[in-house]
């Protein structure tokens, strides 16, 4: 998959450390003593996968089309009906249309960030970005709060990921594959699989040596993240390599022949059946992104050759497959791009385009509590923004975290024992529960 | 609470010198004098410079009947745009969208007044209703939060109010002050007070701004001005200006006004100022003094002095970006002269791998990237070498670093006086040498102006000003930046003056045209090949020697029509006649400089190099001297480096002002920058940290550990575990080394670098793509430990019979190699066949051969057969007596294992001689001189001893020491 450049050529916002200087900061083993005291509450969602949609998708002419608005904002594209009775999608997702009562459509959704970095940032963690302060995502914050067994990544980006770890430092940022895996094809990712004739026991005897060793910096360990992570990186890939686990968890050729069919070929797709299965191994979070969403120009012929084949095939056999292992239950779905797109198709070059437009965007939910084949929200007659009252990233991410067990209002700490609210300004949206 | 208070004012002058002043202001009192005058209304006033009008808020205050009694016009680009900004109302989610809210749109967070005027006073919006003000829809809507979705703004009795309300009564003129169409220019915006000390949490200061006009009036605007906090940890600012203290550290908050954007430094000390006072006077370099200081102020007490042996591997590392070797460590430590680390710093800033990095580090600057230089040279696989070997050439001969970017910026294909056959000649003999070191006598970087992805005059411009003034301008290509100073309008000049360079497959200059063809003809090349196919023939009759044709790299200005005076109808009826009169240059401008006028020079970019060459630029001297101190240091002194911007404070810029005028002063020269910041004691602090100085990561009081580049990263792999005639030849780059790797992208699919390829987009190496020094990364990940760990790469560079150190050990002490780890899996199965196999199951095949022999010795002609059974009876006897001599050994060692540290407890017994205690000593040494640039501490040398005394063979323990050294942390970390 290559790395899609935004037009403002911006891939991440730059890491602009806290510059407070306050003593009395939380250490490592107060967080870890807070996560294990933890609360995983029964019958929640206990894994989670979030696509991102990075470049910002258009609403319209996907899950909030608006057949009826005037030439110029409707777009190229027709509608179908889906199995829901009344709600109609764009006619280039029609596997999506038929598996409608698997997951929700959030309209209407609604924020003010329009710079890809920014919008990216937000709808990754769910708070407005703060200059001062990196929020972590979603992923890095359940891998805090639940930690899964040592042989095996809690959280995997395929093939790289927005979210960052924030303020909850390094050791809860995402193995990143960096590449795809190919239909068919044995998919590992280098070094994970013990080296060609080394023991395990070998290994057992030298990780035990380098405990033994590695103690230069011991008098700042638990102030400094950079060495706490690489603590944690030290011990995780000793128990990954110690164990098949991972390696098996990984290669989607090991899947059976007649589920892996459900997934096209697209590296997309094949990137959803990875994460199906690396779900079903134990991984905590997978987080799958796919670009080439910024369609400032030539948007219909992008979006029905290109990009919507791909996201009707992969998310909707993403969601089969999890249903079919019986795991749609415990893993909680979100899907978003950072913002929509202007209603107006502009006309700047011959085939036109539309521009970023976050004051209205849609979402996808599903999984855990969450009660599919439902619209929630809307957006105005030109989908140019709610037409009530707007659901916002924030909203979202708290309903996402609350599927997950997770008080979205929980305060966390920061190294410089700044306290700081998950959700900032979010609540928890009803409907998709009730 | 102590309050540090100036003004930024420094022309005194301005302050006895009476200017006239047109206005229409009914009455208003001086602030600062305590005269009140009386004014006579619409005429010429005059008005003391140092006594600013009273702002906007006072003037239109409402009286008690809600009513502003004021006759004075607003000022739509002084008053009206500005509270406008203030309120939000152009914001990116309002009306500042590039699609409007509600069919009105504003240019993003101001500064296009011509369209933000035209579209208030849109005659069929109502927004602006000039006959009937009152029905205004920007008077109506933002008092009404229902009306309004962007909520209520302000209220009908509010001040705000009364200034559009007077406006709109007043004609909702642009601006009466200024005749023509150009906008008023701000001369300074003055905030007080420019640097605040907090000594509490929760304490507040006020700010107060007066602008200053280029017709030298005065006017209070703090209730017109957008206030932001860099760490509202820190520091908060409110809407009104008042700052309010948080944690201790320091930040800055921002005060943005029209074009204006000023910080205002905050700070809240962590300890006692004042204590390093004797520190500082006895200071031995001026950078000393200035960190010093800043950290007094701050009540932090700077870390001690790294040893010397963290100082060699730093700076080796950070100069050069090579680990020193064993023997290098050695001379070092045991050399006692006084001033041991200033030679050493002469003596890297002198090595080839000071030449490589720094050519490494600028072509990540510049963009050296091997994919997007494909569509130029129809030889492209060497461009990425020609650029890499042309600073390298530079870089080593310590060429002025004004004079290197001087090549770059004006670069042309061919030199003065060289005719196109000459150049194409040149260029066939320089691709002919695989290394391109012929390139490097070229005088120009045509390749800079040649890639794919910066191949418009906006790309361009955009590129430039990241490489060259660490600026990034981007903003302001759709709206005003919003922490700088630059319009729409400012981009859009800048940007004329890259619009006739030309760099492409088909770039020719005119006259070249037919040499081109002549030349084509001549190889006997057809016409019709174009593109791809013609590059292929191409490439294949270079490799006859002949001389192709190469596309040239050149500047050609061209007109433009000219838009404006005419109407439309026009120019039609005479467009022919007049098309010619009417064109003519489009208006150029330098950053924040004056303007260029086109039809007088031939290539834009030399008033452009002009520009970057003068003494008062603000970013080029700057921006170098920021990255250098950035890499040495972890942050620069502005960070991230690469974003000077005028809200994004230095975080000392007296230090970045003496390092840019130092550079300078010594002629741009890289060494002096580097000697200078290497020899101060603020760049050989420790990293160890004390109470006040552990949570700073801005001001310089202690060394930052930070992870090593990818480039040095991996060589130092290779380095510490090659044997030593290997290492010694990475460390003299007489063998390719990563930070010796030409090009870079993002695109590593064709492994045409070898191994190294994955290690390095592992480890984050620049990928040259996007203007940003984050292309990079310097982040820790977990694939990055499991790479070192576990990594085929790594395993095999450990145990290469011909190049490792550990062969070398094994052949130096005569130990038995370790069997290659590369065994196929039958080996293995054999292994468990004999593994469950009893010393019973030997005794029983013994008997069974002899007994087989015994048979087969009274028959005649089974010699082979004889023989055959002779050698199974003589291994198997050799297994049964291996296994006993096992079991005794394993039965002692385990009850001598009961003490031990864990990784003893399940290792096999040892089958070779031990090695003596000073041997083990020595190697254990040399392990850690390679690898961590130090001597083991006795606890380090008695672990890694017992290690090695209990392996199963002596080189095992040697292999696993050496691979734990390796994944500590330490090594990975600069220190």
């Amino acid at each position: 998959m290559s790395i899609h450049n935004y037009c403002d050529g911006m891939k991440r916002r730059d890491f602009i450390r806290v510059g407070s200087l306050a003593t009395g900061s939380l250490t490592l083993a107060n967080y870890l003593r807070m996560a294990d005291a933890g609360q995983v509450k029964d019958g929640y969602a206990t894994s989670g996968i979030f696509i991102d949609l990075s470049g910002g998708p258009s609403h319209i002419d996907t899950f909030d089309p608006k057949p009826d608005a005037p030439e110029g904002i409707r777009g190229d594209f027709k509608t179908i009906p889906t199995c829901v009775p009344g709600i109609q999608i764009s006619e280039h997702l029609p596997k999506m249309a038929k598996n409608l009562d698997k997951y929700v459509i959030l309209r209407g959704v609604s924020h003010t960030l329009a710079a890809h970095n920014l919008g990216s940032e937000y709808v990754n963690t769910g708070s407005r970005p703060l200059a001062s302060l990196e929020y972590p995502g979603y992923g890095a914050v359940l891998c805090k709060e639940r930690p899964v067994a040592s042989d095996i990544p809690a959280f995997v980006a395929i093939p790289n990921s927005g979210q960052r770890s924030g303020f909850l430092g390094i050791q809860y940022a995402p193995l990143n594959t960096g590449a795809s895996p190919q239909a068919g094809k044995p998919f590992n990712v280098r070094g994970i699989s013990l080296g060609a004739g080394v023991t395990v026991e070998q290994l057992d005897r030298r990780q035990n040596l380098l405990k033994d060793l590695d103690h230069t910096f011991a008098s700042m360990e638990n102030r400094d993240q950079l060495l706490t992570g690489l603590d944690r990186f030290s011990d995780k890939a000793y128990s990954m390599l110690t164990s098949e686990r991972a390696r098996y968890a990984f290669d989607v050729s090991k899947e059976d022949a007649k589920f892996a069919a459900q997934f096209g070929t697209d590296s997309f797709e094949q990137s959803c059946l990875l994460a199906v299965r690396l779900i079903e191994s134990g991984v905590r979070f997978v987080s799958l992104r796919v670009g080439g969403w910024d369609n400032h120009t030539d948007i219909f012929n992008n979006l029905s050759t290109k990009l919507l084949p791909k996201l009707d095939g992969g998310v909707s056999a993403l969601l089969t497959g999890l249903e079919q292992k019986g795991l749609l239950g415990s893993t909680s779905v979100m899907v978003t791009g950072e913002f929509g797109r202007t209603p107006k198709v502009n006309t700047r070059a011959t085939l036109g385009g539309r521009d970023h437009y976050p004051r209205c965007m849609f979402m996808l939910m599903a999984g855990g509590k969450i009660r599919g084949g439902q619209v929630i929200g809307q957006s105005d007659e030109t989908a140019s923004g709610p037409a009530n009252e707007a659901i916002t990233p924030s909203d979202a991410a708290a309903s996402f975290y609350h599927n997950l067990g997770i008080d979205p209002k929980q305060e966390f700490q920061t190294e410089t024992g700044r306290p700081i609210m998950l959700v900032r300004d979010g609540n928890v949206i009803p409907q998709l529960f009730a | 609470m102590s309050k540090i208070g100036y003004l930024s004012t420094v022309n005194t002058k301005m302050h006895t010198i009476l200017r006239m002043v047109k206005t229409s202001v009914f009455a208003f009192a001086f602030k600062q004098s305590s005269m009140a005058i009386a004014l006579v209304i619409g005429s010429w006033i005059p008005v003391f410079a140092d006594a600013p009008i009273a702002s906007l808020e006072t003037r239109f205050k409402p009286n008690s009947q809600g009513v502003a009694e004021t006759t004075e016009v607003p000022d739509f680009q002084r008053h009206v745009s500005p509270l406008l900004g203030r309120m939000g109302c152009n914001g990116r989610a309002c009306h500042g969208s590039f699609q409007g809210q509600g069919g009105f749109t504003l240019s993003l967070f101001g500064y296009d007044f011509d369209a933000d005027h035209k579209a208030l006073l849109d005659s069929d919006a109502g927004r602006v209703d000039t006959k009937d003000p009152l029905v205004s829809l920007i008077l109506t809507k933002p008092v009404d939060a229902d009306m309004h979705e962007g909520g209520q703004r302000f209220k009908k009795d509010g001040w705000e109010y009364w200034v559009l309300r007077k406006w709109i009564e007043a004609g909702a003129p642009k601006s009466p002050q200024a005749k023509d169409a150009e906008n008023q220019k701000l001369v300074r915006l003055d905030v007080t007070p420019l640097e605040i000390q907090f000594d509490a949490r929760d304490k507040t200061q006020t700010l107060n701004a007066i602008a200053i006009w280029e017709d030298g009036t005065k006017e209070d605007v703090t209730s017109l001005c957008r206030f932001s906090s860099n760490d509202t940890s820190i520091a908060n600012i409110n809407e009104k200006g008042l700052v309010t203290s948080g944690e201790v550290g320091d930040t800055h908050v921002v005060v943005s006004y029209d074009s204006a954007v000023v910080p205002v430094s905050v700070l809240r000390p962590v300890g006692v100022p004042g204590q390093l006072r004797q520190q500082i006077a006895n200071s031995k370099t001026e950078i000393d003094r200035l960190v010093l200081k800043k950290l007094d102020k701050l009540g932090i007490l700077p870390s001690g002095n790294a040893t010397d042996a963290e100082f060699f591997r730093r700076v080796s590392l950070d100069v050069a970006g090579t680990l020193p070797t064993s023997d290098q460590v050695r001379q070092f430590l045991d050399d006692t002269s006084p001033d041991k680390r200033s030679k050493m710093i002469d003596k890297l800033l002198a090595s080839p791998g000071y030449a490589a990095w720094w050519t490494t580090f600028l072509c990540d600057m510049t963009g050296n990237n091997d994919d997007q230089l494909r569509n130029f040279s129809p030889l492209a696989q060497n461009s990425s070498q020609h650029w890499y070997q042309w600073i390298y050439a530079r870089v080593a001969a310590n060429v002025p670093y004004d004079k290197i970017v001087e090549g770059i910026v004006t670069a042309v294909s061919r030199e003065p006086d060289e005719s196109y056959a000459e150049y194409c000649e040149k260029m066939t003999e320089i691709n002919s040498d695989k290394t391109g070191k012929s390139y490097a006598d070229r005088s120009g970087l045509m390749y800079y102006w040649a890639r794919t992805n910066q191949r418009t005059a906006e790309e361009r411009a955009i590129s430039f000003a990241y490489s060259f003034c660490g600026v990034r301008i981007q903003c302001a290509q759709c709206h005003k930046h919003p922490f700088d100073q630059w319009s729409k309008q400012d981009f859009d000049q800048f940007e004329r003056l890259f619009d006739g360079v030309t760099a492409n497959q088909n770039s020719y200059m005119p006259e070249s045209k037919e040499d081109v063809e002549k030349m084509l003809t001549d190889l006997g090349l057809a016409k019709s090949l174009k593109g791809n196919d013609l590059r292929k023939k191409l490439e294949e009759v270079v490799r006859d020697g002949k001389t192709i044709p190469f596309p040239e790299m050149y500047v050609r200005l061209s007109k433009i029509p000219d838009s404006k005076g005419k109407d439309k109808k026009d120019k039609e009826k005479n467009a022919k006649k007049q098309a010619a009169a009417q064109k003519k240059y489009p208006v150029a401008r330098l950053l924040g400089a004056e303007y260029v006028d086109l039809s007088t020079v031939s290539d834009p970019r030399a008033p452009l190099m002009e520009w970057l060459r003068r003494k008062d630029n603000p970013y080029f001297a700057k921006a170098i001297v920021n990255r250098v101190w950035a890499h040495y240091f972890q942050v620069g002194i502005v960070s991230p480096a690469d974003d000077l911007n005028l809200a994004n404070a230095p975080s000392n810029a007296e230090l970045l002002d003496y390092l840019a005028n130092g550079f300078i002063e010594h002629g741009y020269d890289l060494k002096w920058l580097h000697r200078t910041i290497l020899n101060t004691e603020t760049y050989q602090r420790s990293w160890t940290t004390n109470e006040t100085n552990q949570l700073d990561r801005r001001n310089f009081s202690h060394a930052l550990l930070r992870r090593l580049p990818a480039e040095t990263a991996y060589d130092a792999l290779r380095i510490a575990l090659s044997n030593d005639k290997e290492a010694q030849s990475l460390c003299a780059l007489e063998s390719d080394r990563a930070m010796t790797m030409p090009g870079a992208s993002a695109q590593n699919k064709n492994g045409k670098y070898g191994a190294s390829n994955y290690a390095l987009t592992v480890f984050g190496r620049s990928i040259r793509e996007s203007n940003c020094d984050c292309d990079k990364s310097s982040d820790p990940s977990l694939l990055q430990t499991v790479f070192i760990r576990n990594d085929s790469d790594v395993l095999k560079a450990m145990n290469d019979p011909k190049f490792s150190w550990l062969a070398q050990v094994a052949k130096e002490h005569n130990l038995t190699p370790i069997r290659t780890n590369a065994e196929p899996s039958v080996p293995k199965r054999m292994e468990k066949a004999q593994a469950v196999r009893t010393s019973e199951d030997y005794d029983r095949d013994i008997r069974k051969y002899r007994k087989q022999l015994q048979i087969l010795e009274s028959k005649e002609g089974s010699e082979k057969a004889i023989r055959d059974v002779k050698s199974r009876l003589a291994l198997s006897e050799k297994r049964l007596q291996e296994l006993t001599l096992a079991k005794d050994k394993s039965s002692k060692s385990e009850s001598q294992s009961e003490s031990e540290p864990v990784y003893l407890s399940n290792v096999s017994p040892k089958s070779e001689g031990r090695l003596s205690d000073e041997v083990s000593a020595k190697i254990i040494e040399e392990i850690y001189l390679r690898t961590l640039s130090r001597k083991p501490t006795s606890v380090e040398m008695e672990t890694s001893q017992k290690a090695i005394a209990v392996a199963e063979t002596p080189l095992n323990g040697i292999s696993d020491v050496l691979w734990a050294v390796i994944n500590t942390k330490e090594f990975i970390l600069n220190h």
